[in-house]
């Protein structure tokens, strides 16, 4: 049995040189390998987001992907996007500033989905909001402070990319 | 008893071509799985539910992802995700219902990875994708070092978690033969919350009017979790056919499938409920699709 | 105490964002899954398969003997010390000795040098049971013969509780109308979404550390101590962020905490256990089950004469916090309505289930479910309106209950009436189409309580010569944002910025012993403590800050950051400025201590008189609902809340609390239940066991929240409890509302698709042959 395969990751515009077994998680491998914990372990079984993570651009859950296939993909973590924006990115800034945040343990997979959602879909309804979110639980919120918070930063970002 | 363990250890193939996932599958026969999206598949290793000593990962099989239209009707790659499927515009043009099962599976996070080939081979009765797919007379290709072979989708399920593939044969492709004038599609689908939740009872429809006749030309319904496999409620479709789209014979149609039907108590949902909701998604499947291609018939739009 | 007005505040009363947001947002708050130490251990619990066995034999030689394995514990390596919350609930050991008495009890622990390893260790451990009868249903268990899950409780009887106040033969012979129903409520999970996770490290010196994801480190520090034969003094714990407690397991230590520290002194290195969800909806904590007769003597006009109430719960294999979870329900007998004879029986049962305890309100939803639903039925028999209902029996502020509960603030009625308004009640009930419904239902709670021997609160403000303040309690934010109001509050009293304040982590060695957040208590206790250490700091600034500006010290004020003469606010310091001239001056470093008691005495669960809490809060709900008559889906269509929180300290932390716990409510009327066949948890995966989600949730545009402010005046601020109160009254809204939408009425939780539409097509049925 084959144990380990080199495996390069492209992980926040930084590329990692991996030597890793094929039966280990995305998740895993980004907790464990790249220290990258803003990325939650919770139920495991693609059921709550707290995993999630962009791959080329898309929210996947981590936790059901395994890390060998990530290969050649551009890997988004909650850490990447505050770094590539330099300070919070609006979707952060909103999960903030509306009470999205409680305990915080949804909080990153969410603001993911929400940067995949909202960068597909710039002007969505609330409807729209809501079934993009679908696939994470929060058990703290009820969720109405999140959908506030990614109306609010769709708003923010169309008014940024407003032509002055 | 099974807790939720970390994934077992395999060895991976990452073919490139369907040949050189034939290769593969033939090689280690009987001791590797397929591995599509992966979604259900990871669980079920996680669960100790199987443990595979090989995985051959498909991912990179670029020509098993694609939706075309072909001479007779549509190919769809057995690669091709749920996302994809829900935002294809030639999908949405022949068959719209298809994009709507789609989109009501599980989450957007689910959709981008799960896959067609996967909702199939994997032979769940709640699976979503084979009961549409059933309704419209769709044919699977199975690929492998001996060649090819088409199957009709209705003769590929088995029974639970078991498909009539070979253990070398690979599901490639996916064909839905081009739709009869004046007809029309739905699936519907039953869970307890409002979305991201496994289906209790699916019911698919396809109804094709007789213009001429203002008749029910045919119908085709097709279960989801009301068997051991996908199935046909034939004697429900036979008794529709040449009958005029009224209340009473939806009432028909649906007290036959139920008989059909051969749904499974369990602590999920008592066998009555199921039994229940087969009645009433297939009257409301039937009502919807009848009445679309009922207005395409009278509006001429094929 | 100087007492502002309210609405002068420069801090308080402000929707400002939670202090941590930021760090949460980003990813940099680490919870204990995110910590590793060097040289790390992964742990791992062995549990029973079997409900109800002895344990004959453990064999841990093969699986100590697999590579990557350090060791392997059992029962037998501990001192065999049971542990628990009160004297009469110490029945818990680390890891089972002779017996197991439910699926999942914990046997045996092992750390490897990864997670895969230890798992695979597992399946080399030989446990040798011989399997004993088992009894799951709380009533069996109650029988002669029935078999026995402890030998210190017979007849199964975990807690007892009986109490009368008033006489309520006499209530009901006065009378009009009697009405008695029977209600079921299941088992649900806290369902957050951080598992359990702790590190344990045991270093040479013999000092034990537990870094973990714990609500009240206090009470882990002490039950470690028990458990482990140890005196508190080398026992440290440590919290990281929590991600989610409502209670449960996070209150107390855990098989895994004990296990994580033992298996370190064994390998001489730190040991990080975290539960797989399988795990967390599997062991124990889950709310009680209960069978719930409710007997209630009315006057013909609606006025609640006597209630009797009686309760049989599903109490599980262990007893967690049995006493209390059993006198909660009948001292709500009291709260929201004036109800002048009260009679109270209630038997906390062990079955071999999961063991059950507090979970966001502890009983009192269940037993709010159960009152509420009647007083609907009560309305309706009598041709009462259900709002007047509630009206006419509501509590007053100055009155005080049967049962010794002194009201004080209680903005009951305006939670009604502002709960109608917000919803368009008057507009809806009763004219809305087929199969669509509205309904109300309202709870009450407490703001803290006296619930075990040390229950004071305490607070340490330090204030440095930067002009900022570090603020240390031994409350821990779990999300709902104490971190926020407790700083928002010692912003407030210093005329410092709120993000001035550090507010600190909880670390048992540092922090003062407070028992963490449970009961609702940490805005009113915590919060309390603060204020005074707050105040008492700013005094010691003050005597400085007069003497330098040549003014009295009363006539010294705080704020935005300035110090300055009352009427002459020329005359003034920066806050920073005057700190270092105490410091660098005056050689007086400044901190300032506070502690909070309600000076309540501890109440005799058993016997239930006294009055708990310092202050109570109501809350009314409504909920609209639209029903699948073909499929017995419920559809909510909007939910309004309103809730007396004295003053929302913070209204965007108040608002996502009242929010939640009503969308937990929703969750458990509709949606959850954890289902156990012979004992065996059917659903221990978030797939299964369905909490509410997004697509769940009505309409922002149909969602509304209210506060009633009524100013405690011995809340901090004038605040109260916000957390669980909420979501008392939400499941017999819910009920109300598919009762109003379907006229079917159900008893027994959850309102399941299945269950509403086989009622459904049984009174059509009966409906047709009362017309034939």
């Amino acid at each position: 049995m084959k144990h380990l395969s080199p495996v390069s990751l492209k992980v926040n515009g930084e590329l990692y040189e991996l030597s890793i077994p094929p039966w280990r998680t995305l998740l895993e491998v980004l907790r464990e390998d790249l220290s990258l914990t803003g990325t939650k372990r919770s139920c495991q079984e693609g059921q709550c987001g707290a995993c999630t993570v962009l791959l080329d651009g898309r929210a996947i859950y981590s936790c059901l992907f395994l890390a060998v296939e990530a290969e050649g993909k551009e890997i988004l973590t909650i850490e990447g996007l505050a770094r590539s924006a330099g300070a919070l990115d609006p979707i952060q800034k909103a999960f903030v500033e509306t009470g999205a945040v409680q305990c915080g343990f949804c909080t990153p997979g969410l603001v993911l989905a929400a940067k995949s959602f909202l960068d597909e879909n710039p002007a969505p309804s609330e409807e729209e909001v809501r079934r993009a979110t679908v696939g994470h639980l929060c058990r703290c919120t009820g969720y109405f402070q999140i959908f506030e918070a990614v109306l609010a930063a769709a708003r923010e970002r169309a008014g940024k990319s407003a032509p002055a | 008893m099974g807790y939720l363990r970390r994934l077992p250890r395999f060895d991976y193939l990452a073919p490139h071509t369907v040949d050189e996932a034939c290769s593969a599958l033939a090689e280690r026969r009987g001791d590797a799985r397929l591995f599509a999206g992966g979604t259900d598949l990871v669980l079920q290793m996680k669960r100790r539910e199987i443990t595979p000593r090989a995985i051959i990962g498909l991912k990179g099989v670029a020509s098993m992802s694609c939706i075309r239209a072909q001479a007779g009707g549509l190919a769809i790659g057995a690669m091709t995700t749920f996302r994809a499927i829900e935002s294809s515009p030639l999908i949405r043009e022949k068959h719209d219902f298809l994009c709507e099962t789609a989109a009501a599976i599980g989450s957007p996070e689910i959709r981008a990875v799960a896959t067609i080939g996967g909702n199939l081979s994997g032979a769940l009765p709640c699976a979503d994708f084979p009961a549409p797919l059933m309704t419209l007379g769709a044919i699977v290709k199975l690929r492998s070092v001996r060649g090819e072979r088409a199957l009709a989708l209705e003769d590929f399920f088995m029974e639970f978690a078991k498909t009539a593939a070979a253990p070398d044969e690979i599901l490639t492709e996916i064909e839905i033969p081009s739709r009869p004038g004046f007809s029309a599609g739905a699936y519907l689908k039953f869970h307890d919350r409002h979305a991201m939740d496994m289906t209790t009872t699916g019911v698919a429809a396809f109804v094709t009017w007789d213009r001429e006749k203002r008749l029910i030309g045919d119908a085709r319904i097709a279960l989801s979790v009301s068997g051991p496999v996908p199935l046909r409620v034939k004697n429900a479709e036979a008794a529709l056919r040449g009958q005029t789209f009224t209340e009473k014979a939806l009432e028909e149609a649906a007290l036959l499938a139920c008989q059909e039907a051969q749904p499974r108590a369990s602590w999920r949902a008592r066998r009555e409920f199921r039994e229940e909701l087969i009645n009433v998604l297939t009257k409301r499947a039937l009502r919807q699709a009848g009445e679309k291609a009922r207005a395409a018939a009278e509006k001429g739009n094929a | 105490m100087t007492v502002q007005a309210c609405g002068d505040y420069a801090i308080i009363g402000k929707p400002v964002p939670k202090k941590d947001a930021c760090i949460k947002v980003t990813g940099e708050a680490k919870y204990a899954d995110d910590l590793f130490f060097a040289g790390m251990l992964h742990g791992k619990l062995l549990r029973s398969p079997h409900p109800h066995a002895k344990i004959s034999s453990i064999d841990t030689s093969r699986a100590e003997k697999l590579s990557g394995v350090r060791a392997v514990i059992t029962g037998k390596d501990f001192p065999g010390i049971k542990y628990g919350n009160t004297p009469q609930t110490r029945d818990y050991l680390p890891l089972a000795i002779d017996k197991v008495r439910y699926i999942g009890d914990e046997v045996a622990a092992v750390a490897a040098i990864d997670e895969e390893i230890a798992e695979e260790a597992l399946d080399l451990i030989r446990v040798e049971y011989e399997p004993l009868p088992a009894v799951f249903d709380a009533e069996e268990a109650m029988k002669p013969g029935a078999p026995q899950l402890h030998d210190h409780a017979p007849n199964n009887i975990s807690a007892e509780t009986a109490f009368e106040f008033g006489d309520v033969i006499e209530g009901f012979a006065e009378a009009g109308y009697l009405q008695e129903d029977l209600f079921e409520t299941q088992a649900v999970k806290q369902g957050m979404l951080e598992p359990h996770a702790c590190i344990g490290q045991w270093d040479e010196t013999g000092k034990i550390t537990l870094w973990a994801s714990k609500q009240s480190p206090y009470v882990v520090w002490k039950q470690l101590s028990m458990g482990l034969g140890i005196e508190t003094s080398r026992i440290r714990v440590i919290q990281t962020y929590v991600g989610g407690g409502f209670s449960g397991g996070k209150q107390e230590a855990m098989p895994m905490d004990f296990s994580a520290v033992v298996l370190s002194k064994r390998c001489g290195r730190p040991v990080k256990f975290v539960h797989n969800m399988d795990e967390v909806l599997t062991i124990g904590h889950m709310r009680h089950p209960m069978k719930i007769w409710l007997r209630t003597g009315v006057k013909k006009d609606g006025t609640l004469l006597a209630q009797h109430l009686k309760i049989v719960a599903d109490g599980g294999a262990y007893s967690s916090i049995g006493q209390l979870s059993m006198y909660l329900p009948g001292a709500m007998l009291n709260l929201p309505y004036r109800v002048p004879h009260v009679k109270y029986e209630a038997y906390r049962i062990f079955t071999n289930n999961g063991f059950c305890g507090a979970l966001r309100g502890h009983t009192i939803p269940q037993v709010c479910f159960a009152r509420d639903s009647q007083l609907d039925l009560i309305a309706e028999k009598l041709g009462l309106d259900p709002i007047d209902i509630r009206l006419k029996n509501g509590l007053r502020p100055g009155e005080t209950t049967p049962n010794g509960f002194r009201i004080g603030t209680f903005g009951f009625t305006e939670c009604v009436e502002k709960a109608i308004e917000a919803s368009g009640w008057k507009e809806k009930r009763g004219k809305l189409p087929r199969y669509r419904g509205i309904g109300m239902g309202c709870g009450s709670l407490v703001s803290g309580a006296r619930v075990m021997g040390h229950s004071a609160s305490t607070a340490q403000v330090n204030v440095h010569e930067d002009g900022t303040v570090a603020l240390v309690t031994g409350s821990t934010d779990v999300g709902q944002g104490a971190d926020t109001v407790l700083s928002m509050i010692a912003a407030e009293v210093l005329g410092v910025g709120l993000d001035d304040i550090r507010f600190a982590l909880v670390d048992t060695d540092t922090t003062p012993a407070d028992p963490g957040t449970f009961s609702s208590r940490v805005t009113f206790w915590t919060g309390n403590a603060v204020k005074i250490a707050a105040e008492d700091a700013r005094r010691q600034l003050a005597e400085i800050a007069a003497e330098k500006l040549k003014a009295q010290i009363n006539d010294i004020v705080f704020r935005d950051r300035q110090v300055y003469v009352k009427n002459d606010p020329q005359r003034r310091l920066r806050f920073e400025e005057l700190v270092r001239l105490a410091q660098h001056r005056q050689g007086k470093v400044i901190m300032g201590k506070g502690s909070y008691t309600s000076g309540e005495a501890l109440i005799d669960f058993r016997t239930g008189y006294g009055n708990m809490s310092p202050a109570y809060t109501p809350s009314a709900c409504v909920v609209e609902v639209e029903v699948d008559p073909e499929t017995g889906q419920v559809t909510v269509t909007g939910i309004w809340g309103a809730h007396d929180c004295g003053f929302p300290l913070n209204p965007m932390l108040v608002k996502g609390q009242v929010l939640g716990a009503t969308v937990m409510g929703i969750g458990q009327a509709l949606y959850e239940n954890l289902i156990r066949i012979d004992g065996k948890v059917m659903n221990p995966s978030f797939r299964d066991y369905k909490m509410p989600l997004t697509e769940d949730m009505p309409r922002l545009a149909n969602v509304g929240h209210i506060n009633v402010v009524t100013n405690d005046p011995s809340g901090p601020f004038g605040a109260k409890e916000a957390g669980e109160g909420a979501a008392a009254g939400v499941i017999a809204a819910v009920a109300n509302a598919v009762y109003n939408a379907t006229g079917v009425r159900f008893k027994s939780l959850p309102f399941s698709p299945d269950k509403i539409l086989f009622a459904l097509k049984e009174s059509r049925r009966e409906a047709e042959c009362g017309k034939a």
